[in-house]
């Protein structure tokens, strides 16, 4: 029986989709059955960021509507053949579907798959609630911005009154650089403010917008920094204990000289 | 005063007779009894009797000394009913038998026994309310009384009370204290860093976020708040001296 995982986080724009995409391929590429979800009814992306766009013939609402069965409406990926796409509608709204349905159809889809990702649309109306209804667990995506995390914070106060496990957190687009300055929150300051637990965090990473409008999620260029976060995030979902490391990145060459004579990096 | 005073002895004294009066004529009841007290007359009614016995016996003898108590002044009384619970109609017949005679104006009955409704709400008004968990963005709690967190307060986040507020954790939300207006309320912190804070209407807004020199909280030890005598507005103190304070409102 798999484990449906649903990533919110409040406000948009944070990057829950690009982190349902990697983390689903990411556990892919560990051998899991992973079943993608998007429930961002009537401004779907997952299906962009995976590349896998001109394949959708059916989608979640013809599913929920009973037009076709749910695994009709399933894409298979690619790269991996254990991972698969359920996309969302493009030309409804959330009202769409209601969580009773949405939670069918992920209760239909659990004994075939070791995880269903679940990607949740921005907001806490409609969409958020259809989107949590079947989850056992949840990721709660958020920038290191105050505005971000004060939303972040609303979906976790959210999520503690549902049935589902304590969320875990992945801070998105830290900049090490700015936090230090005191010019953006540091991680430490979005993990003590939510009190929740930390899965991963995920460098800033042009290569991730550069790998979105290739259809090909970044998990699978190793040599970027975002990768080495979201293969790790896999990682600790699996159950292994992988060390935070200081901002998962790699120093830059000219950092490790720096600090090697002493200098502040 | 004075004026007042003999009023009263007037209304003992003509009391008195009826009783006697009231012994003469049958076997004597007295589920009714008037006593003169320091601070007044004092209706005692029998708790033991039926009700609708004690009202029969009311309307008797208020219609008997409808006369008696004529249309002097006005008397206040005080009406003890003993271990008798009333309902609040029960309550309103009474105060109106007894003020079918015009001088008497009943300010309060007063009873050993309270519903289970009123010592809920005495519980709550006078009580401490413990939470122990995060108030998050978005979330609202109000209490009657003391509030107690064990947790923090995040930005956009409120707790609220009609008595004082004291939080085990980083206050970093809203509190608002006294929100029925007790001026003596306080808001304490192991860490005092509010966006906005209010006791009993009076507001404290946070420094604007570019003009706070360094990182880090308003306070770094734990402080309360409180409505200062002299500026009337918010001052923080030490909160090892919250119990100077407490002591010198207590000596006003
Ligand atoms: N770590 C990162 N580094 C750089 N860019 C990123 C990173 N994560 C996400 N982005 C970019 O941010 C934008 C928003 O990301 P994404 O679509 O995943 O957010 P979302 O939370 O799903 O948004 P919505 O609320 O609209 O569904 C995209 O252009 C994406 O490529
Ligand atoms: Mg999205």
């Amino acid at each position: 029986m798999g484990e449906a995982i649903v990533v919110t986080s409040g406000k948009g724009g944070v990057g829950k989709t690009t982190t349902s995409a990697n983390i689903g391929t990411a556990l892919a590429l560990q051998g899991k059955n992973v079943c993608l979800m998007d429930t961002d009814i009537g401004l779907r992306n997952l299906d962009v960021v995976m590349g896998l766009e001109n394949r959708i013939i059916y989608d979640l609402v013809d599913a929920a509507e009973g037009r076709c069965r749910v695994k009709q409406a399933l894409i298979k990926d690619k790269r991996f053949d254990c991972l698969h796409l359920l996309p969302a509608a493009q030309t409804k709204d959330k009202s769409a579907v209601n969580p009773a349905q949405m939670k069918a159809i992920v209760d239909e889809l659990k004994p075939d798959y070791d995880y269903i990702i679940i990607d949740c649309p921005a907001g806490i109306e409609q969409g958020y609630k259809n989107a949590v209804s079947g989850a056992d667990q949840a990721i709660v995506v958020t920038t290191p911005d105050t505005s971000a995390v004060r939303d972040a914070d609303r979906i976790v106060g959210l999520l503690e009154q549902e049935d589902i496990d304590p969320p875990k957190l992945v801070v998105n687009r830290v900049r090490s650089q700015l936090a230090s300055q005191g010019d953006m929150l540091d991680v430490d300051d979005v993990v003590s403010t939510l009190a929740i637990d930390l899965l991963g965090m995920i460098v800033d990473d042009e290569e991730v917008i550069k790998a979105a409008h290739r259809g090909e999620p970044i998990v699978m260029n190793p040599n970027s920094r975002a990768s080495l976060g979201y293969r790790n995030i896999a990682r600790r979902i699996l159950g292994e204990s992988v060390p935070l490391m200081a901002v998962e990145e790699k120093k830059s060459f000219f950092a490790k000289v720096k600090s090697m004579l002493g200098l502040k990096a | 005063m004075w004026k007042v005073s003999t009023t009263v002895e007037k209304v003992m004294i003509m009391a008195q007779l009826a009783e006697v009066k009231a012994m003469n004529t049958g076997p004597a009841k007295n589920l009714v009894t008037i006593k003169g007290t320091k601070e007044g007359l004092t209706v005692f009614l029998n708790d033991q009797c039926s009700y609708d016995a004690l009202t029969e016996e009311l309307k008797e003898k208020v219609a008997r000394d409808h006369q008696a108590f004529g249309n002097g002044p006005e008397v206040e009384v005080k009406v003890d009913v003993g271990y008798r619970f009333l309902t609040k109609e029960q309550e309103h017949q009474i105060i109106s038998l007894l003020e079918e005679a015009d001088p008497i104006k009943v300010k309060e009955i007063q009873t050993e026994v309270i519903s289970r409704e009123e010592a809920r709400k005495e519980r709550e008004e006078t009580g401490i309310t413990s939470y122990s968990q995060i108030i998050r963005s978005g979330q609202d709690i109000r209490v009657k009384g003391d509030l107690y967190l064990l947790g923090d307060v995040n930005p956009g986040g409120t707790i609220q009370a009609t008595g004082s507020i004291f939080v085990l954790g980083t206050l970093k939300g809203t509190a608002r204290a006294g929100i029925d207006g007790d001026l003596r309320a306080v808001v304490g912190a192991s860490v005092m860093d509010p966006h906005q804070l209010s006791i009993a209407g009076t507001y404290f807004h946070a420094p604007e976020r570019h003009e706070k020199k360094e990182k880090g909280p308003l306070y770094k030890e734990p402080v309360f708040a409180y409505i200062s005598e002299r500026e009337k507005e918010i001052a923080f103190e030490k909160t090892r001296l919250l119990y100077q304070m407490k002591r010198d409102i207590e000596k006003d």
